[in-house]
């Protein structure tokens, strides 16, 4: 197998506020392969946005600071890249999709002219071929009659079809990497599957791969290849989007799909708030609100991401020496299991079940 | 509705309220005791002329005597075919006294209204960019600075300063040095720094809160994911948006200068523009020319906003021509 397109290695990011330091980001870990769409969820505040518009500082900095880690991309580690070159990246290799369509565009300048930018920011064309292409990809994103409309403000489109033209706007380089940060959270749920099925289309199309944020798991059983499940800036568990749905491994994605209607059973919500990332608890990050919380969550270190299967890891530590892990996988994993006596490393990746998934 | 209905409509709206803005004055000048008459006979009895005969002699000049509609009819004709009346105090026409202070007021308004607003929207702009930070609250303290130190103070501050103690420029404004002369640009220093301290804090606080609301925008955000950089963001991305609010400050400003702080500056430095001929004029009551050094404000404003409401259908997309 190659290289991983990116790989962000215990990224640290930290905003120095007023009321103190919070750490946004706290030694996350995720690669992201080529031509593979990866979710990353979480609740609102758990650092998916921070971890994910680090990779090519778009954050504020100040008070944005990207404390430690590597972010290597195709082998670069973009923590040491200069502006110049972050600027090379972004939007020509690596582009980006915003949650609100409705401010996205610049209100004062047509949409054609916001791609034609785009275009010329990065590839050394003529004005007439930049708009030649920035006609096509509104095209191919699903404009009609795109022709007609490029030289329209964006206040003459409705959110869903401002959302394809930011999509068309980020294609406009043809990137290896397209970061969408809730890229459907502020449409109505038809638009959102429309927008589900272009940037599923446009991927096959362009052989990109996409980190997709989101707290949606109904968006994440649609689209993703792979998972990774944040909170309060750590990483909870990572793996296929099969595993994490038939196998979730760890409390907080057990309880996360808990949350989702439809299930048969009562939907539970989550009790208890994200904690302060100004003084996150000691231990377990998620030990104030999980239901198996043992002493030793409330103690140390937060616990490190551990095997359960392959490709397949959880941060949880029933999965270390000395504890039963089917107290966490148990309840919702069909096939029952014989406890295995302390070293909880689940066995084998022969029960995997591969279908379904949707939820 | 297309745009050109809605310039029609508001040059229509300009023409209208200068017609109000004429009536009203004359109204008031109807009724106002003391139109000049008094003065006017004053001035001919220190010259030892006839009191009766000098009165006469005005109500003849100005017409007093017709009956109200006659007199209305005149002086609307009068004002739109600019014969705007003739200033005894300084025996000549109204307007040959506005076009001989014109020049003086505008060899120090103009640069004092482009190094403000260079210097403002420079300072405001990069504040925005850089909010928090040392050099942000080193700007911000200056504007405030410049918003709160009275013109007339700082004036006579910089004269005993750099006329009276260091001797560098002449401490007051004398005419027949030339246009282009650096004895001339030297007595324009003092005036120039004046105006600008205030109007320079001005913009720097107005272009500083437009350019803050989008410094954070989501399109700017996109912008920079575009792969712009810092200077192409600041320029289309934070400032060419702003600029629509800012266009109304903009131009009031460069209108404003020319009349408003000029007076003060005008009276402290002495020179001979709109500001002190109107100035006198008051003082002396020599109504006609006090009628038109302050109708001519009044006229620029509108045009004013005629030029602002159009620069917007330019500078917005979004305008909306329907119910204006």
């Amino acid at each position: 197998m190659t290289d991983p397109l990116l790989s962000i290695r215990e990224l640290r990011v930290r905003f120095d506020t007023d009321e103190g330091v919070v750490q946004a980001v706290d030694g996350v870990s995720f690669d992201v392969e080529r031509g593979e769409t990866v979710c990353v969820v979480g609740e609102s505040g758990s650092g998916k946005t921070v971890a994910c518009e680090s990779v090519t500082r778009l954050i504020p900095m100040p008070p944005g600071e990207i404390a430690g880690g590597e972010i290597l991309f195709d082998g670069e580690d973009l923590t040491e890249a200069s502006e110049k070159r972050l600027e090379s990246i972004r939007g020509g290799r690596i582009a980006h999709v915003f949650q609100n369509p409705q401010s996205a565009l610049n209100p004062v300048y047509p949409i054609g002219a916001q791609i034609v930018e785009a275009i010329r920011l990065h590839r050394d064309v003529s004005k007439q071929a930049a708009r030649d292409r920035a006609i096509d990809l509104l095209d191919r994103v699903g404009i009609p009659e795109a022709t007609a409309r490029v030289d329209d403000y964006p206040h003459e489109f409705s959110g869903g079809m401002k959302q394809r033209v930011v999509i068309a706007m980020a294609l406009a380089a043809d990137p290896d990497l397209l970061v969408a940060d809730e890229p459907t959270t502020a449409l109505d749920v038809t638009i959102q599957a429309q927008i589900l099925r272009l940037l599923r289309d446009l991927q096959a199309e362009f052989g990109m791969s996409i980190v997709f944020v989101t707290h949606d798991l109904g968006v994440v059983a649609e689209i993703a290849d792979r998972v990774v499940v944040m909170y309060a800036g750590r990483v909870m568990e990572t793996g296929s989007v099969h595993d994490v749905f038939d196998r979730p491994s760890h409390p907080y994605t057990k309880a996360l799909l808990d949350c989702l209607p439809g299930q048969g059973q009562s939907m539970r919500p989550i009790g208890g708030t994200l904690p302060d990332l100004k003084q996150p608890p000691a231990g377990c990050r998620f030990h104030p609100r999980c239901p198996h919380a043992t002493a030793d969550c409330r103690t140390g270190t937060h616990p490190e991401l551990l095997p359960v299967g392959s490709g397949h890891d959880a941060a949880c530590v029933y999965y270390g020496p000395g504890y039963d892990s089917t107290v966490i996988r148990g309840e919702s994993v069909s096939e029952s299991r014989a406890a295995d006596g302390g070293d909880a490393v689940a066995d084998s990746d022969s029960d995997h079940d591969t279908t379904g998934g949707d939820c | 509705m297309s745009m050109h209905w809605y310039v029609a409509r508001r040059v229509a709206w300009a023409v209208v309220a200068t017609y109000l803005i004429l009536t009203i004055t004359f109204g008031l000048l109807a009724v106002a005791p003391g139109d000049g008459q008094t003065a006017f006979a004053f001035e001919a009895a220190t010259e030892g002329g006839d009191v009766d005969e000098a009165r006469e002699t005005f109500d003849e000049i100005t017409g007093r005597d017709e009956p109200l509609l006659t007199r209305y009819t005149n002086y609307m004709v009068n004002m739109a075919t600019l014969n705007w009346g003739w200033s005894f105090t300084r025996n000549q026409s109204v307007m040959d006294a506005l076009a001989a202070a014109y020049p003086y007021s505008l060899m120090y308004a103009v640069p004092a209204t482009f190094i403000s607003i260079v210097f403002g929207y420079a300072i405001g702009l990069y504040s925005a960019t850089h909010q928090y930070t040392l050099t942000d609250y080193l700007g911000t303290f200056t504007a405030f600075f410049g918003i709160s130190v009275p013109n007339f103070w700082f004036g006579i501050m910089l004269i005993l300063v750099f006329a009276v103690d260091l001797g560098w420029l002449p401490s007051y404004y004398q005419t027949g040095r030339g246009v282009w002369t650096l004895a001339n640009a030297k007595q324009l220093v003092l005036p120039v720094v004046v105006l600008s301290t205030g109007a320079i804090a001005g913009n720097m606080r107005y272009s500083r809160a437009e350019a803050l609301e989008y410094v954070h925008a989501d399109f700017v955000k996109t912008a920079r994911a575009k792969g712009a950089d810092d200077w192409r963001v600041l320029v289309r991305h934070i400032f060419r948006p702003a600029l629509v609010p800012l266009m109304t400050i903009l131009v009031a400003d460069i209108l404003g200068l020319l009349f408003a702080g000029a007076y003060i500056t005008e009276v402290v430095f002495q020179i001979p523009g709109l500001g002190l001929l109107s100035y006198k004029a008051i003082i002396q009551q020599d109504t006609a020319l006090v009628m038109a050094t302050t109708l001519v404000p009044v006229f620029i404003a509108i045009v004013g906003n005629l030029v602002q409401d159009i620069a917007y259908t330019v500078l917005d997309p979004r305008i909306d021509y329907g119910d204006r």
